[in-house]
C-alpha cells in the first residue's frame, strides 16, 4: 500500500499561492480536505497528482519522487475524480467505466477479468440499467456516479476525489460514502458538506487561503476550528433532518 | 455490416475504373482501352482511395485530439497551411521530395497556432477553434493565390491547389502515399486504446496513465503528415475527414479501435465515388476538381452537424 509524503510544497499563480510545509498520509487513511471556495483544495489535489508542477518542494509516494515515476506507475498508485469531467463522442457508460481498467491491461485490449470487474462495479453503483446508454445523455448526478465507478475500477492505492458528492442525491451520497469508508484504499477528498464529512472521514485537513490551518483527527474537529476556516458562526446539535443509509 | 462495407468498397473501386471520359466495357476491350484501364484509371482510382483513407484517418484523429466534432484537416487550417508550404517550396524551386516536408512544417505551424488560440484554461473552446481555422484558411488561400500570380500567372494551378484534384498520378506517388498511410495507420492502431482516453478530460486521462501532451503531440504530427502528403500531391480536398468519422462512429461506435479503420475505409470509399462523379459529370470529357464535390457534400454535412449539435456545441 502507498504512503504519501509532501514536503515544503509551494505553488504560486497570479494572486493565489499554496504552501504546505509537511504532509504525510499513510495507507488506508480517509482524509477530508475542508475549506472555502478557492482556498486551494483542487490545486492541492492537482499538485499531489502531478497535474501541476510545484514551484518548490517535493511529493513522494513510498519514498519515490513523483517526478521520477512513469505515467503507467502513477496510474497504479493513484486515481483522480476531477471536479469537471467530460467525454466527447457517444461512448457508452460501460465503455467509460471499462476505461478505468486501462492501467492494468496489456497490449490493445481489455481482458475478460476487466469486463467482470466493470460489471460488478456497475451493479454496485446502481448503474447496470443504463450501462449501454451514451454517457453524454445521462443527467449530471448519473454522470458523476459513472465517473466514480471509472475511478474505483482503476484500483489505485490512493483515490483522490474532488467533491465526490457534488450533484448526487442524498441516497447515492450516503451509499457512496459508506462504500468508500469500507474500502481499504486511501481516500483523499475535498468535501463541502461538513456533517457528511464528519460522519465518514477520520482525518481532516483545514485549508485557508492556501495555508494548512489544521490537520486533525475527527475528535479534534471543533466549532471554533470550523468558525475560523469558514468565517461563520457554528453551533452543534441543531440538525433538522438526519439521514441514514 | 462490416462485410458489406468492404464489398461496397470493392464494387466502387471496380466501377470507378470503368467510368470516365471513355466508358470501358471489361468484356470487350480494345488495346487502347486496355492501356487506359491499366495505366491511367487503375492508378488514379487507387490513388483516390489512398488519399481518401489518409484524409479520413486524419479527420478521425483531429476530431478526437481537438475534442471537436467539426474538426478535420480543412476546418483546422492544417490543409491550407500545408498547401502554403508546398507552394512556397515549389515557387522557390525546392526539389520534389522536399515539398511534402515543407508542407508538413507549415501544416504543423498552422495547426499549432489554431490549437493555441482556441485553448483557454486547459480547455479547447470549439467555437474559437473553428473561427481560428477559418481565418487560417483565408490567409493561407490569399498567400497561395498571391504567390501563384506572382510566380507564374497561372489560374489553373490556383484552382488545382484550392479545389484539389487528381491531375498528376504516378505509381511512384501512389506507393509513397500507400506506405505513409500504412505506417501512420499502424502506429495509431497500436495506440488505439490510449487514443480512446483522449476523449476524456485531460486530468482524468493523465491520471489514468496516458502521457497526454506527448500522445497529443504525436497525434498532431502523424495526422498532419498524412495531410501534408495528401495536399502536396492533390491540393486541398476539404471535408472528407469531417464527414466519415461521424458515419463510422454511428455505424460502429466511438471506440478508436474500430473508428481508425472505418474512418479510413469510408474516406477511401467517399473519395473514389466523388472522383468518379467528378470525371463524368461534365459531358465531353472535361474534369471537375474533386474538391468541389467534397466541399458541396461537406458543407451540407457541416450545417447538419451545427443544427443537431448546436446546443452542446456552444455551451460545452
Amino acid at each position: 500500500m502507498a504512503e504519501l509524503q509532501a514536503e515544503k510544497l509551494s505553488f504560486g499563480r497570479r494572486n493565489f499561492s499554496l504552501q504546505i510545509d509537511s504532509l504525510r498520509i499513510v495507507a488506508g487513511e480517509k482524509v477530508a480536505v475542508m475549506g472555502e471556495n478557492g482556498c486551494g483544495k483542487s490545486t492541492l489535489l492537482q499538485l499531489l497528482c502531478g497535474l501541476l508542477s510545484p514551484t518548490a518542494g517535493v511529493v513522494r509516494y513510498n519514498g519515490n519522487n513523483l517526478d521520477e515515476l512513469l505515467m503507467a506507475r502513477r496510474a497504479k498508485l493513484f486515481s483522480l475524480l476531477p471536479q469537471l469531467s467530460e467525454v466527447i463522442f457517444p461512448f457508452s457508460v460501460y465503455e467509460v467505466v471499462l476505461f478505468g481498467r486501462f492501467p492494468h491491461c496489456s497490449g490493445n485490449s481489455f481482458s475478460r477479468q476487466d469486463d467482470e470487474k466493470t460489471r460488478l462495479l456497475l451493479a454496485r453503483l446502481d448503474l447496470l440499467d443504463f450501462s449501454q446508454r451514451p454517457f453524454n445523455q445521462l443527467s449530471g448526478g448519473e454522470q458523476r456516479r459513472v465517473m466514480l465507478a471509472r475511478v474505483l475500477n482503476q484500483q489505485a492505492e490512493i483515490i483522490y476525489l474532488d467533491e465526490p458528492n457534488a450533484s448526487l442525491d442524498i441516497r447515492h451520497t450516503l451509499d457512496i460514502f459508506a462504500l468508500l469508508s469500507a474500502r481499504p484504499e486511501t481516500v483523499i477528498a475535498p468535501v463541502h458538506d461538513i456533517n457528511l464529512a464528519y460522519r465518514f472521514f477520520e482525518r481532516f485537513l483545514f485549508l485557508k487561503q492556501g495555508r494548512l490551518l489544521a490537520d486533525v483527527a475527527r475528535k479534534d474537529v471543533t466549532p471554533e476550528l470550523l468558525k475560523e476556516t469558514y468565517g461563520v458562526q457554528v453551533t452543534t446539535g441543531t440538525a433538522v433532518f438526519q439521514f441514514h443509509h | 455490416m462490416k462485410r458489406w462495407l468492404w464489398v461496397a468498397f470493392v464494387i466502387a473501386l471496380c466501377a470507378a475504373c470503368l467510368m470516365g471520359a471513355t466508358a470501358i466495357n471489361p468484356l470487350n476491350m480494345t488495346a487502347v482501352e486496355h492501356d487506359i484501364l491499366l495505366n491511367l484509371r487503375l492508378p488514379r482510382v487507387l490513388f483516390g482511395a489512398v488519399i481518401g483513407a489518409m484524409l479520413g484517418l486524419s479527420g478521425s484523429v483531429y476530431q478526437l485530439t481537438l475534442k471537436n466534432p467539426l474538426a478535420d484537416s480543412f476546418t483546422t487550417g492544417a490543409a491550407s497551411s500545408a498547401a502554403l508550404g508546398a507552394i512556397l517550396a515549389i515557387s522557390f524551386g525546392a526539389p520534389a521530395p522536399l515539398v511534402p516536408c515543407c508542407a508538413l512544417v507549415t501544416g504543423l505551424l498552422g495547426l499549432t497556432l489554431v490549437y493555441r488560440l482556441s485553448l483557454t484554461n486547459g480547455f479547447i473552446n470549439p467555437v474559437t477553434m473553428i473561427l481560428a481555422g477559418i481565418v487560417m484558411n483565408i490567409v493561407a488561400s490569399a498567400v497561395i493565390s498571391f504567390s501563384k500570380y506572382f510566380f507564374e500567372e497561372s489560374i489553373s494551378s490556383i484552382v488545382f491547389w484550392l479545389m484539389g484534384g487528381f491531375f498528376i498520378v504516378s505509381w511512384g506517388r501512389l506507393l509513397v502515399c500507400a506506405l505513409v498511410f500504412l505506417v501512420v495507420y499502424l502506429s495509431f492502431r497500436q495506440r488505439a486504446l490510449h487514443l480512446n482516453l483522449l476523449a476524456l478530460d485531460e486530468c482524468s486521462a493523465q491520471t489514468m496513465g496516458v502521457n497526454v501532451p506527448r500522445l497529443r503531440s504525436f497525434a498532431f504530427v502523424a495526422a498532419t503528415l498524412l495531410v501534408a502528403i495528401a495536399v502536396s500531391y492533390t491540393g486541398i480536398i476539404g471535408f472528407v475527414g469531417l464527414i466519415v468519422p461521424h458515419i463510422a462512429r454511428s455505424l460502429f461506435g466511438s471506440d478508436m479501435r474500430h473508428n481508425l479503420l472505418y474512418s479510413s475505409l469510408l474516406g477511401a470509399l467517399l473519395l473514389v465515388i466523388a472522383d468518379a462523379v467528378a470525371r463524368v459529370i461534365i459531358p465531353g470529357g472535361a474534369e471537375l476538381p474533386v474538391g468541389i464535390i467534397t466541399a458541396l457534400l461537406g458543407g451540407i454535412f457541416f450545417l447538419y452537424l451545427l443544427q443537431t449539435r448546436r446546443e452542446r456545441f456552444w455551451h460545452g
